[in-house]
């Protein structure tokens, strides 16, 4: 089953002076099975960015159109779209973006509270989701008292917890020091594994390597995928690898 | 690193500031500009010839120093939002090799223009709001007002040396700010923020302490208020001091509560709203604390002086019994009668009709209350002194037929009213006489000269002209030349219409003049175009100040709205992102108003009831004897500040409102 689809996505940003205009997605087509890991790759400046706004409905394509769970984003209405984003889209930021405002627990619980759940039910789902992330001991503390990588499992914890039909992560591992990045693609592998849905973008060839597909992209257009089959995560990250080289070589790759 | 970089590349700093800076300025200059007026107004030479002139100098003495001490908090308070959003800049300039010294000098230029800017902006501000202010309420009274346009060059220079300290002191602390963290924690800094505070029971416990004790100085001292000058004096600072405590410890613990209210707490409108306003309660605090104190000044000033002006006729009324009011101070009765009849003969010749008149005679004993009893002192003695009475003795035949009554006096008995003060003793003794009081009246035979006088009065009612004779005789003895003759008043009422009154008093002027009789003659037509003059200077200091305040509380929680505004903006942007819409931006800011909007009102208001004795004894001193329109007028005052208030918040929740959302993410 097709959990996201999109069409033939086009992005064009005209200037401030309505001089130039900058091509961010040209044409982008690819389709995402319930229950799969994709990883999304590219350069800085390849659309990588614009395309995931596009996918969380932060920002709207000038053609095209983007389909989840069978339903065209786009015909969401301006004032049902926050809704429609916290009841069906899960986010881990590169910063976190968790409020210092709020412990842990309350940082967590955000999306919920948006939804005008009980505390009781809030936090019958919260126990198993932090018990499984190893942050129940410290669900009391501020996010500036805890480490990056407690701070990430957190934040994977609040998109988790509406269960969504789609995660959106945006480099996740981008602030992460090595060890809590191994930590943090063995907790995407497992809830994958338990069938949550995965997209991320990514720059790291070693975040890339854990996904069941790899999609790459250049000058806004889906370039070239990688499926994992029966690989292993280090035949993978070779794989990423060649593929990379050849991006960056400007090699004239035919499929 | 020479100085003309340090001065250029402040100046660029502030510029490109620009956004944090303008507000802080604006604020700098208009506290300056209040400290300046306020300051000013105390020294104009109009004052002196004020009524109550001295109550007034000490009242604006008094208010120029709690400006000062606001100012200092309030401007610190600001300067904590500005450096707070500038440690990110001042950790990138440290990294990129400038020292801490350096960032200090920087800072140290900024400051210096700063300061130049808002002190002769805030000084010229001053001087144009002055007049502006004059001439406005000049136009809204329509009369002649005893204070002038003043310009005070020693002003100036106050102004300028506690600005000089309350800069240094910004400066300082912001320098041991910077100077306290590493290059990592200034870059955080705008967004590592204050750590969500603890409730501190301490202050909690002091706050209290400091405003009750105010409290208790207020509703306890006796005397009048410029002698009490250092209790009440004390009594202001306790409560201005209190409240910034009281405001920390207590909304912590109030936003505590809330949030271990689970089913409150976890909201969508509290749950952020209480949050936020926890992480940053420290700076809220002190932010709602200012708010408090100027909303109180505003209500004091406002309220006090419309009663004033409301209770003008309340004034006219019990210090001008009759639309004409003769004095007569003979020598003895026979001079007072004589002259009394010669009235007659001029009101015949002119044809008046008499619509009521009132004739009695009385003898004035001044007396200062020591711990023997009354001790009689010459009437030109009399200083205004808190212990000193006068004692105004008519005869039973003179009180029975002015008021129509039928009391009845022994030789020895006497009947008191009070004017003012309760007379708490069973008996009376002066001179060598001692009087069995009878009964305590409720009315009096209107007297101006009592209603006049500073000094508590009491109208001794004796069983008969004797009595009352001897009286005057053992003061005669006492005092020779200097002792009080027995006077007789005279009012009366005609049909004429004001400005006939006032010819026509102007006649009765002349022919008492001609004559060569002693006394005073007064009109009620004539006393009240006086008054406007005179009180219109009580009006145009209540009015101008109560405007500056407004003005001055409109600043603050709009500045309060856009530097939280911007603190705000990040927050509201990821949630956003993870799902909250526009509409719940909106309504969880609107709580955020209501769940601590009232508290600076409540606060306010209860701290004008409390300084409502303290109030009502200074109009007291001004014959504003009409309590209870006193009070109706500062509930009234009270209800419309609330809805200004209200309208204010509002407005500038919008203000917020825009900021927080600029900042949010782009949506089509």
């Amino acid at each position: 089953m097709i959990i996201l689809e999109t069409k033939s996505l086009q992005k064009i940003y005209t200037t401030r002076f309505g001089g130039n205009r900058v091509r961010a997605l040209s044409n982008v087509s690819f389709s995402v099975e319930q229950g799969e890991y994709v990883a999304i790759m590219g350069e800085s400046g390849s659309g990588k960015t614009t395309l995931l706004n596009i996918l969380a409905a932060f920002d709207k394509p000038t053609s095209g159109k983007v389909y989840l769970d069978g339903r065209n984003i786009g015909e969401v209405k301006e004032n049902e779209i926050s809704v429609f984003r916290r009841d069906n889209l899960g986010f881990v930021f590169q910063e976190f973006n968790l409020l210092d405002t709020f412990n842990l627990q309350d940082n967590i619980f955000l999306p919920l509270v948006l939804s005008g759940k009980k505390y009781k039910e809030m936090n019958e789902r919260l126990q198993p989701i932090a018990r499984r992330l190893g942050i129940a001991k410290i669900l009391t503390k501020y996010p500036y008292e805890v480490s990056g990588g407690q701070k990430q499992r957190a934040a994977v914890a609040r998109a988790l917890i509406t269960n969504p039909k789609l995660l959106l992560a945006d480099e996740p591992t981008g602030a992460l020091d090595s060890h809590s990045t191994d930590d943090l693609l063995k907790i995407f592998n497992a809830v994958n594994q338990d069938g949550q849905t995965i997209l991320m973008v990514t720059h790291s060839t070693k975040a890339a390597s854990h996904a069941s597909r790899v999609l790459f992209i250049k000058d806004g257009e889906v370039f070239h995928q990688i499926y994992r089959g029966s690989n292993t995560n280090e035949q993978m990250y070779q794989k990423i690898s060649d593929t990379l080289t050849l991006l960056a070589t400007g090699g004239d790759y035919n499929e | 690193m020479n100085n003309r970089f340090f001065i250029k590349f402040a100046a660029g700093n502030i510029k490109k500031n620009g956004n944090s800076y303008i507000p802080y300025i604006l604020i700098c200059m208009f506290t300056a500009a209040m400290f300046y007026i306020v300051k000013s107004l105390s020294l104009n030479p109009g004052l002196e010839t004020m009524i109550g002139a001295d109550t007034l100098n000490y009242i604006l003495h008094l208010g120029s120093i709690v400006i000062a001490l606001f100012a200092l908090v309030f401007l610190l308070y600001a300067n904590s939002f500005l450096i707070k959003r500038r440690k990110k800049e001042f950790g990138v300039l440290n990294i990129l090799g400038m020292e801490k010294r350096h960032l200090a000098k920087t800072l140290a230029w900024e400051m210096f223009y700063v300061f130049i800017i808002s002190l002769l902006g805030g000084i010229v501000l001053g001087v144009v709001l002055d007049k502006v202010m004059f001439l406005l309420i000049v136009k809204i009274i329509g009369g002649e007002i005893l204070l002038g346009f003043f310009i005070a060059p020693e002003t100036m220079i106050t102004t300028i040396i506690l600005f000089v300290a309350i800069f240094m002191l910004i400066y300082l602390s912001s320098v041991y700010q910077i100077h306290m963290e590493n290059p990592v924690e200034l870059l955080q800094g705008s967004n590592l923020g204050e750590k969500t505070p603890k409730i501190n029971w301490l202050i909690g416990i002091l706050g209290i302490l400091f405003v009750g004790g105010g409290y208790l100085i207020s509703l306890i001292t006796e005397k009048p208020i410029f002698k009490a000058a250092p209790y009440f004096f004390c009594a202001v600072i306790l409560v201005v001091v209190g409240t910034y405590m009281l405001f920390t410890a207590s909304s912590i613990l109030l936003l505590r509560i809330l949030q271990e209210q689970k089913s409150y707490y976890y909201k969508t409108k509290h749950f952020i709203s209480i949050s936020n306003m926890l992480y940053r309660m420290k700076q809220n605090a002190v932010g709602l604390a200012n708010i408090c104190i100027l909303s109180t000044m505003v209500l004091v000033m406002i309220s006090s002086t419309s009663s004033l002006v409301l209770g003008m006729d309340d004034i006219i009324e019990t210090q001008y019994p009759n639309d004409f009011d003769l004095y007569f101070d003979g020598l003895d009765w026979k001079h007072n009668e004589k002259a009394y009849d010669y009235i007659h003969q001029i009101q015949q010749e002119q044809k008046l009709n008499i619509t009521a008149e009132t004739y009695y005679t009385y003898l004035l004993v001044s007396a200062i209350n020591g711990k023997s009893g009354f001790l009689p002192v010459p009437a030109d003695t009399v200083t205004g002194e808190s212990n000193e009475v006068n004692f105004i003795f008519v005869t039973l035949d003179d009180y029975n037929q002015t008021m129509h009554t039928d009391k009845f006096l022994n030789v020895g008995e006497i009947l008191v009213y009070p004017s003012r003060k309760d007379f708490a003793y069973k008996t009376l003794n002066i001179f060598d006489k001692s009087y069995m009081v009878k009964e305590i009246l409720n009315k009096t035979i209107g007297n101006g000269i009592i209603a006049e006088s500073e000094a508590d009065s009491y109208l001794i009612v004796v069983s008969d002209r004797e009595e009352m004779y001897s009286l005057y005789e053992s003061q005669k003895k006492e005092f020779g030349d200097a002792a009080s003759n027995i006077c007789s008043f005279y009012g009366f009422d005609t049909d004429k219409n004001g400005g006939e009154q006032e010819e026509l008093y102007n006649l009765f002027i002349d022919a008492f003049a001609r004559q060569e009789y002693q006394g005073i003659v007064e009109s009620k037509a004539d006393a009240k175009a006086n008054q406007i003059g005179a009180y219109g200077g009580f009006f145009f200091i209540g009015a101008f100040l109560g405007i500056l305040f407004t003005m001055a509380m409109v600043l603050i929680i709009y500045y309060k709205q856009i530097s939280e505004g911007y603190d705000d903006r990040g927050r509201f942007a990821i949630m956003q992102k993870i799902g909250m819409s526009r509409k719940e931006v909106k309504s969880s800011i609107n709580a955020q108003v209501r769940t601590i909007f009232f508290l600076p009102v409540i606060v306010a208001g209860i701290h004008v009831a409390a300084a409502f004795p303290m109030i009502s004894k200074m109009l007291l001193k001004l014959n504003l004897r009409n309590t209870s329109l006193f009070i109706k007028n500062t509930i009234i005052c009270y209800l419309v500040f609330t809805i200004l208030y209200f309208i204010i918040y509002h407005l500038t929740a919008k203000t917020y409102y825009k900021i927080v959302n600029k900042g949010g993410i782009y949506m089509p």
